[in-house]
């Protein structure tokens, strides 16, 4: 075990794995996180916790992730690139570990200008690649990035980071998924899958590639609530693909159905993803919808969730 | 008073009177040897066009001024302008086996074109959009 | 070469207001390239200003200069006669010009005419486009002559961010291109995938004091001045 985290077991032991996620405070309030985390306490292995995502000033995901931690839930810190340079980075990483997280996501984060500090400084020092790297250093070499002296104790971390599947060319996304594998990257949490016919064909370049083998690759789904979610999700939002198809399906049903008719969709997909070789869990990205997880989780047959030692 | 009440011969004026030392001594002692031709690179890219030779362009420019005092026709003016900004980027890499400041006579001649109103323009060129 | 813009108006006049003698000290170089700071620029800058302390009630007397190149000492250093008249400066260089003037005539304010933007190429008479943001560590020999560190919206040295949009076009903007697309369908064009597949490794910034940089062949003129 590299972790010892509960995400990580279950991937190994060859479950098919659900991860979900929560998104942090625009404050100190932490009562907001506290009961969505209470919707999805036991339905999923870990849940991810967000790290200033679009860019607003949230709380930090280091501060989320250790709530979640006491209230016995595990988390998938996932830490950007935009705001911390490999100083701040590692700190955090000493502290986290100490914490007692065991998942993190490495990501590039949204840039600056889309959030609520538009004219902030971006730091993006190191790059995703180069931070699940650094974490892998430090946890199997323990050493820091450029400093051959061991560090005081272990790091034992789940390291995660992103894919994107959908952007042409897709051969370029695969050998993209490679060099994050290349790196020392565990497990995939991909962009949300809405065409499942385009993302069985970059499966089969990924794994043609052997990709799968050397990593878990978790299938990224986001429950459609509404017609205008659906149409934003598929205009505004880099790297997915909805079909008007899709759309024409949610607009299909009266309007007070379209929530469920967005979770039908996703329990689908979730059954398509199940099928598609390499594919070995599913991220539920429930944004706003935390408290259908658990009707997710059992109509997809992803319930009860394994409990391993 | 201040340079922009003056006139511009009384401007012009100054800027000879504050380098008349410099300028004076440069025009006596070059000797034409042409060897600050080998070190201008404008002169090397144009075919040993001799017109491109720093001395030459200096003591086009600067020494016509000088011996003028600025007052010189439109023509030259305008020939004069080619030779300091055209034919000259003041890169400052020439070399002078005497020790002459070319670069400071260049700049001295564009100094006095300036106040003439003469200047290069950049904005001149063509606009690739149209 | 350096491309800066005119600051605004009004941000001027509100450094300036104060003084009744200013020399506005134009530059031959880059900024008279970039149309921001050459002998027009300057002319125009002292007109408009001088028609902004009228309005206000305020009396200032306007002198215009320009340097060759006022990141050189021996032409900033110049103009001290006229120096000597005013009682503040506007600097229409560069940043590294209005420093250097700053420094020269030590008790001198001076005050920067211009916003000092980037080193960029001439896309048009007038239109200009970063190209480099001088990290001293150049990546262009394995990105197809694409600069990451400017081009790419994150500067990112492995690969794109999951912020590419399908069209191509980087998340920050549907007008700029997602570099590392370029990058990708450059090298593949070249045969040159490889250069990209490998993980490079963090990069050195180099982002200490004001750096200094001794030419190949020169050091040992100032070996004695160089710490390291």
């Amino acid at each position: 075990m590299k972790s010892g985290s509960n995400l990580e077991k279950v991937l190994s032991a060859g479950h098919f794995a659900v991860t979900t996620e929560i998104g942090s405070p625009r404050g100190s309030d932490i009562s907001a996180i506290k009961k969505k985390a209470e919707y999805v306490r036991g339905r999923t292995d870990a849940v991810n916790v967000t790290d200033c995502q679009t860019a607003m000033v949230r709380m930090s995901s280091i501060s989320v992730a250790t709530i979640l931690i006491q209230m016995g839930i595990e988390p998938v810190m996932q830490m950007t690139c935009r705001d911390r340079n490999r100083i701040a980075m590692q700190s955090d990483i000493f502290g986290a570990s100490a914490l007692g997280i065991r998942n993190m996501l490495s990501i590039s984060g949204d840039h600056q200008s889309f959030g609520d500090q538009k004219n902030s400084k971006k730091v993006f020092d190191i790059d995703s690649i180069q931070l699940v790297g650094m974490v892998k250093r430090l946890r199997d070499e323990r050493k820091m990035l450029g400093d051959d002296k061991p560090i005081e104790g272990e790091i034992p971390m789940f390291i995660g980071a992103a894919a994107n599947p959908f952007v042409p060319p897709v051969e370029f996304r695969a050998l993209h998924l490679k060099k994050k594998i290349d790196a020392g990257a565990d497990f995939i949490q991909t962009q949300a899958i809405y065409d499942i016919k385009g993302f069985r064909k970059w499966m089969r370049i990924v794994c043609d590639m052997g990709l799968d083998k050397r990593c878990r690759i978790m299938g990224g789904l986001i429950p459609l609530k509404t017609v205008k979610m659906a149409q934003f999700l598929q205009t505004k939002v880099p790297g997915i693909t909805i079909s008007d198809r899709l759309i024409n399906r949610l607009k299909g049903v009266p309007g007070d159905k379209v929530e469920d008719e967005g979770m039908t969709i996703l329990c689908e997909s979730i059954e398509e993803l199940r099928s598609i070789e390499g594919v070995s869990g599913v991220h539920i990205m429930a944004i706003g919808l935390e408290h259908r997880v658990p009707e997710i989780t059992e109509r997809a047959n992803l319930y009860p969730r394994p409990v391993l030692n | 008073m201040k340079n922009s009440d003056k006139t511009t011969e009384v401007r012009i004026r100054r800027i000879i009177n504050k380098k008349k030392g410099m300028i004076k001594l440069s025009l006596k002692v070059c000797v034409h040897c042409s060897i600050c031709s080998e070190s201008c690179f404008l002169y090397q890219s144009s075919r040993h066009d001799p017109t491109y030779t720093p001395s030459y362009k200096a003591i086009n420019s600067i020494g016509r001024l000088y011996k003028k005092k600025g007052r010189v026709s439109e023509k030259e003016y305008d020939e004069i302008r080619e030779l300091i900004w055209e034919k000259c980027v003041l890169c400052t890499r020439c070399y002078c086996p005497v020790g002459i400041d070319i670069p400071m006579l260049i700049a001295s001649a564009r100094s006095i074109c300036r106040e003439k109103g003469i200047f290069r323009t950049y904005d001149t060129g063509e606009s690739k959009n149209k | 070469m350096i491309k800066a813009e005119r600051k605004p108006l009004e941000e001027i006049y509100n450094m300036v207001k104060g003084y009744s003698s200013i020399l506005s000290v134009g530059c031959g170089g880059c900024t008279s390239v970039c149309l921001a700071g050459g002998m027009r620029e300057t002319i125009l800058l002292n007109k408009e200003l001088s028609d902004c302390f009228m309005k206000e009630g305020g009396k200032a007397v306007f002198s215009v200069v320009v340097t060759e190149r006022q990141c050189n000492e021996e032409y900033t250093g110049d103009i001290s006669d006229l120096v000597s008249e005013c009682d503040c400066m506007i600097s229409m260089a560069c940043g590294v010009g209005a420093q250097l003037l700053a420094e020269t005539y030590e008790s001198k304010p001076v005050f920067p005419g211009l916003n000092t933007m980037f080193v960029g190429k001439d896309l048009d008479v007038g239109l200009y486009q970063q190209n480099c943001r001088t990290c001293g560590d150049c990546k262009l020999g394995y990105t197809g002559g694409i600069c990451p560190i400017t081009c790419c919206s994150k500067s990112l040295l492995n690969g794109p961010c999951g912020g590419t949009c399908l069209d191509g076009s980087c998340e920050v903007s549907r007008d700029i291109p997602c570099a590392w697309n370029k990058i990708y369908e450059r090298l593949k064009a070249q045969n040159r995938l490889d250069n990209i597949l490998n993980i490079h490794e963090p990069m050195e910034w180099i982002d200490k004091g004001p750096g200094i940089l001794v030419q190949q062949g020169y050091e040992s003129r100032y070996m004695k001045e160089e710490k390291k």
